[in-house]
C-alpha cells in the first residue's frame, strides 16, 4: 500500500498545484480588472462567516457532539487521523480515476463509431438514451450479485454511470460540425479522415469536455454510493461506519477529503479543457459549469 | 452510406430504418438473452431470463406496487421541492447583484463536490424516517435548478436588455418582462437534471438505510439471491424514472406551445 | 445655438491610460425640430455611440447634449429607438411588442391600443397584429420594430442603421415606408447609416463623419422637398450630392490611410 502511494501522493500534489496556479490567476486577473474588490472579498466574507458561526455557535450551544462538531474539532481529527484517512481514501481516489479513465475511453470510442456508420448509430442511439433515462444507480444491487462486494463492482458501477453521458457528449459534439465548414472540406477533395480530423473534432471537443466534467461526477458518484452498499472500504465506507456510530468528527473529516478530491479532480478536467483551447487558439467552451 | 441499391424499385423508406433498427436489435437482444440462459443452464441467481422476470411481476406485484409507490412518491415529493427552492434561490440570485456575488461561488463549488457523500450524515441526523431521504434528495436536486435558472436570467438576449435600458424600465420590470421569459429554457434543462437526481437521493437513503422502498427492496432481493425480483424493481424504477423526467419535458413543450407559438 | 438637440462638443473616450481609445472627438451639430437627419459615415466610426449618447444610454466623456433645453442625462420616454435588430420579444405577438413600451411606461394600454393598431395599418402590417415574431420576415419585423418606436407618439426618433440588415429589395420598400411615416408623423431624426444613397433619399440634412476618432467633416443640406418619391432618384441633383459625400468619405480615408503609413 505504501509503495502505492508515492506515485499518487505526487499525482494529487500535481493536481492540486494545477488547481492552485489557476486560482491564482484568476485572482491576479481580477485585480488587474478591479473587480476583486466585491468579487472575491464577498464570497470570502460569507465563507469566514460560516465558519465563524459553525465554530462559536457549535460552542455557545453546547450541541451534542453527536449532532454537530465545530471545525476545529474536524481538523484535530484530520491532522490526528491523517494516515487512516489517506489509507482509506486511496482506493476511492483509484476506483474513481480508473472509472473515469474507461468511461471516457470507452464512450469517445463508441460515440465515434455510432457517429461514423449511421445504420449502428439508428440501431443503437435509442438504447443509449433508454439507458441514459434509467436511475443507473439503481443498478449497484445489480453488480453486487455479478460481483461480489470487492472493487470490481464498485469500478463497474462507476464506469456504467460515467460512460453514457461522454457517449451522447461525442455523436452530439461530432455531429455539431458546422455544414458549410463540412463542405468546404468536400470540395476541397478532404479524405474523410482529414475532414473528421481537422473539422469534426475540433468542434466536438467543448461537446466531449463537457459530457467529461459529467462523467467525472458519476463516476465519483458511483464509486461512493457503491463504498456505501458493499461496506469494505474507502472514504464512502469511513463516511457510513463513522456515522452510524456517531463519530461526527470523522465524518465531517471524511467528507471534506472527498470533496476535496472531487473539486481536484473536476478542475483537472477544467483544466485540460483550458489547455486545449489555449492550444486550439479559440475561446470555444459554453462558459458554463 | 446511402440505403438502395439502383436494382431495387422502391427503397425503403427512412423512418423505416429509424424505428426498425432500434426494434429490431432489441428484440435480437431479449431472445438471444433468453436462449443463452435457457441452452448454458446459468443459475437464476446470476443471470434470470427475461420470462423469469416476467413472471415474477406476477409474484411481487404488491410488493413492487408497495415499495414502488414509496419510492416514488418522495422521489416526486423532492422533485417539486427542488425545483421550488432552485427557482427562489435563482431569483434571488438573478436579481440583487450582491446576492449573487456572495453566493455564486458558493453554489458553484456544492455543485461540482460529490454531494452524495453526505447522504449518511442525512440518515444520521434526522433517521430513518422519510425526512433524511427527502431533505439528501433536495439538497442534490437544488443545485442544478438554481445553476441552470441562474444562468437563464443572466444570458437574456443583449439586445432586449438595451431596448429595457432605451425604454427607461425600472430594474424589476427588465427582470419580469425580459430576463425570466428567456430564462425558461434553461430552467427545464435544469428541472430535467433535478428529476434524475431526485430520484438517485431517494435510492441512495434507502440503500443506507430504510424498511420500504425500491433500494431497500432491491438490496434484500441481492442478499436472498432472488435476482428476478431485483430485475423487476430496476423495471419498475425505470417507469418512475420515466415519468418523473417526463414532466419537465412535457411542461416545457406545454410552455412553448401556449407561450411562444 | 438654437435648436432642438444641441450637441456641444462632445467627446467619447473608451477606457483609460494607455489603452485609452477616442471614439468621438469634439463633435458639435444642432438639430431643429421636425428635421431628419442622417449621419453618414464608414462602419465602426463612432456613429452608433454618437446615437447612444444622444439617447442617454452611454454617457459623455466630455461636452453635452441637450434636447429641448434639458440636458441629457439618462434615456427620456419622450425618444423612441430602433436598433439594426428589431429586437422582438419572440414570445409576444406583434401587438403585445408594439404596446411593450406602453407597458413598461406604465400609460394606460387602452388610450394606446388604438394608436397601435393604426401603426399596423400604416406600415401595411393588417392582419398581422396577432402573429408572433417567428411568422414574419425581417422587413416585417423592422416595420413592427417602427411601430413599437412610435407608439408613445415621442418627439425624438433615433435609428441605429435600422435597414443594414435587410436585403437590397426589402431596405428600398422600409426607406419608402420611412418617408411615408416621416409625412404623417414630423418627428425630430436622428438616423445613422453606411449607405449614401439612402442617406440623401431620406434626410433633410447629411452629416458626414469620420473614422475614429470620429469628428464630422461635412453638413450637406439635402434639397429635396417633401413629400418624397422614388422619382428623385434620377434627378442629376440627387447624384451631385451622392458624388460630393463619396468624394468627401474617401478623401478623407486616403488622407487617413496616408497619415497612418508615414
Amino acid at each position: 500500500m505504501r509503495e502505492a502511494m508515492a506515485p499518487l501522493g505526487s499525482m494529487m500534489l500535481s493536481s492540486a498545484a494545477d488547481l492552485g496556479g489557476r486560482i491564482i490567476a484568476i485572482f491576479a486577473r481580477g485585480v488587474r480588472t478591479l473587480q476583486l474588490g466585491r468579487r472575491v472579498l464577498l464570497p470570502s466574507a460569507l465563507a469566514l462567516a460560516l465558519m465563524f458561526g459553525w465554530e462559536f455557535g457549535t460552542r455557545a450551544a453546547h450541541l451534542s457532539s453527536m449532532i454537530i462538531v465545530p471545525p476545529s474539532a474536524v481538523f484535530a481529527v484530520l491532522t490526528a487521523s491523517y494516515g487512516i484517512l489517506l489509507q482509506q481514501a486511496v482506493p476511492t481516489i483509484v476506483e474513481t480515476l480508473i472509472g473515469f479513465a474507461l468511461a471516457a475511453g470507452i464512450g469517445i470510442v463508441l460515440g465515434t463509431t455510432l457517429m461514423l456508420f449511421r445504420r449502428v448509430r439508428q440501431a443503437l442511439y435509442p438504447h443509449v438514451l433508454t439507458f441514459q433515462l434509467i436511475p443507473k444507480i439503481a443498478l449497484a444491487p445489480l453488480f453486487i450479485v455479478w460481483f461480489g462486494v470487492g472493487p470490481t463492482s464498485r469500478l463497474s458501477l462507476a464506469v456504467f454511470m460515467a460512460f453514457f453521458p461522454v457517449v451522447i457528449a461525442t455523436i452530439a459534439g461530432l455531429l455539431s460540425a458546422d455544414r458549410s465548414a463540412v463542405r468546404m472540406a468536400n470540395a476541397m477533395m478532404a479524405s474523410s479522415w482529414q475532414t473528421f480530423i481537422s473539422i469534426r473534432v475540433p468542434y466536438a471537443l467543448p461537446h466531449i469536455f463537457a459530457g467529461l466534467k459529467i462523467a467525472v461526477t458519476m463516476a465519483m458518484i458511483g464509486v461512493i454510493v457503491g463504498e456505501f452498499v458493499t461496506a469494505q472500504a474507502g472514504l464512502g465506507y469511513i463516511i457510513m461506519m463513522a456515522s452510524s456510530g456517531g463519530d461526527t468528527a470523522l465524518t465531517f473529516a471524511a467528507i471534506i477529503l472527498l470533496c476535496l478530491f472531487g473539486l481536484a479532480l473536476y478542475g483537472a478536467v477544467a483544466l485540460g479543457e483550458w489547455l486545449v483551447e489555449r492550444r486550439m487558439g479559440v475561446t470555444v467552451t459554453s462558459g458554463e459549469f | 452510406m446511402t440505403s438502395g441499391s439502383a436494382s431495387q424499385d422502391k427503397p425503403i423508406p427512412e423512418a423505416a430504418y429509424a424505428l426498425g433498427l432500434p426494434l429490431v436489435l432489441g428484440v435480437a437482444v431479449l431472445v438471444g438473452w433468453q436462449l443463452a440462459v435457457r441452452l448454458t443452464g446459468i443459475s437464476p441467481v446470476i443471470v434470470p431470463a427475461p420470462t423469469d422476470i416476467v413472471r415474477s411481476f406476477g409474484s411481487i406485484a404488491g410488493d413492487l406496487l408497495h415499495h414502488g409507490w414509496a419510492t416514488g412518491s418522495e422521489a416526486l415529493f423532492a422533485f417539486i421541492l427542488s425545483v421550488l427552492f432552485g427557482v427562489a434561490a435563482a431569483l434571488l440570485l438573478g436579481f440583487s447583484t450582491l446576492a449573487f456575488e456572495t453566493f455564486y461561488p458558493g453554489l458553484v463549488v456544492f455543485q461540482i463536490i460529490p454531494k452524495i457523500a453526505l447522504a449518511p450524515l442525512f440518515t444520521f441526523w434526522l433517521g430513518i424516517a422519510s425526512t433524511s431521504r427527502l431533505s439528501c434528495a433536495v439538497f442534490i436536486s437544488f443545485f442544478p435548478v438554481t445553476l441552470a435558472t441562474m444562468t437563464g436570467l443572466k444570458r437574456a438576449d443583449v439586445n432586449a436588455l438595451r431596448l429595457c435600458q432605451a425604454l427607461g424600465a425600472s430594474r424589476l420590470q427588465t427582470f419580469v418582462s425580459v430576463q425570466i421569459p428567456y430564462a425558461l429554457p434553461y430552467f427545464f434543462s435544469g428541472a430535467k437534471v433535478a428529476a434524475t437526481m431526485s430520484i438517485i437521493g431517494i435510492v441512495v437513503g434507502e440503500f443506507i438505510s430504510a424498511n420500504a422502498g425500491l433500494g431497500y427492496y432491491m438490496l434484500r432481493a441481492q442478499s436472498y439471491g432472488e435476482t428476478a425480483h431485483l430485475f423487476a424493481a430496476i423495471l419498475v424504477l425505470c417507469c418512475i424514472g420515466l415519468f418523473l423526467y417526463i414532466i419537465p419535458v412535457q411542461a416545457e413543450r406545454w410552455v412553448r406551445r401556449w407561450w411562444w407559438n | 445655438m438654437a435648436g432642438y438637440i444641441l450637441v456641444d462638443h462632445v467627446k467619447k473616450i473608451y477606457n483609460s491610460g494607455k489603452d485609452a481609445v477616442e471614439a468621438v472627438s469634439g463633435v458639435s451639430f444642432v438639430a431643429n425640430k421636425g428635421e431628419f437627419i442622417a449621419i453618414l459615415g464608414p462602419s465602426g466610426c463612432g456613429k452608433s455611440t454618437l446615437l447612444m449618447m444622444c439617447g442617454g444610454l452611454e454617457p459623455t466623456s466630455a461636452g453635452t447634449i441637450t434636447i429641448d433645453g434639458q440636458q441629457v442625462t439618462g434615456p427620456r420616454a419622450n425618444v423612441g429607438v430602433m436598433f439594426q435588430d428589431s429586437t422582438l420579444l419572440p414570445w409576444k405577438t406583434v401587438l403585445e411588442n408594439i404596446l411593450f413600451p406602453v407597458k413598461i411606461q406604465r400609460r394606460p394600454l387602452a388610450q394606446y391600443r388604438e394608436r397601435a393598431l393604426q401603426l399596423i395599418e400604416m406600415v401595411g402590417l393588417h392582419g398581422f397584429a396577432d402573429m408572433k415574431p417567428h411568422q414574419l420576415s425581417g422587413g416585417m419585423r423592422q416595420r413592427v420594430a417602427i411601430c413599437r418606436a412610435l407608439v408613445t407618439d415621442p418627439d425624438i426618433l433615433l435609428m441605429d442603421e435600422p435597414f443594414s440588415a435587410l436585403d437590397a429589395m426589402t431596405r428600398d420598400e422600409m426607406n419608402d415606408a420611412l418617408l411615408d411615416i416621416w409625412e404623417r408623423y414630423r418627428k425630430t431624426g436622428l438616423f445613422v447609416t453606411h449607405s449614401i444613397r439612402e442617406a440623401v433619399y431620406l434626410a433633410d440634412r447629411v452629416l458626414v463623419m469620420t473614422r475614429r476618432p470620429a469628428t464630422i467633416i461635412a453638413d450637406i443640406k439635402v434639397p429635396f422637398s417633401r413629400p418624397r418619391d422614388a422619382s428623385i432618384n434620377n434627378h442629376a441633383d440627387f447624384n451631385d450630392i451622392c458624388d460630393q459625400l463619396r468624394r468627401l468619405i474617401e478623401h478623407k480615408r486616403t488622407a487617413w490611410s496616408e497619415t497612418k503609413a508615414a
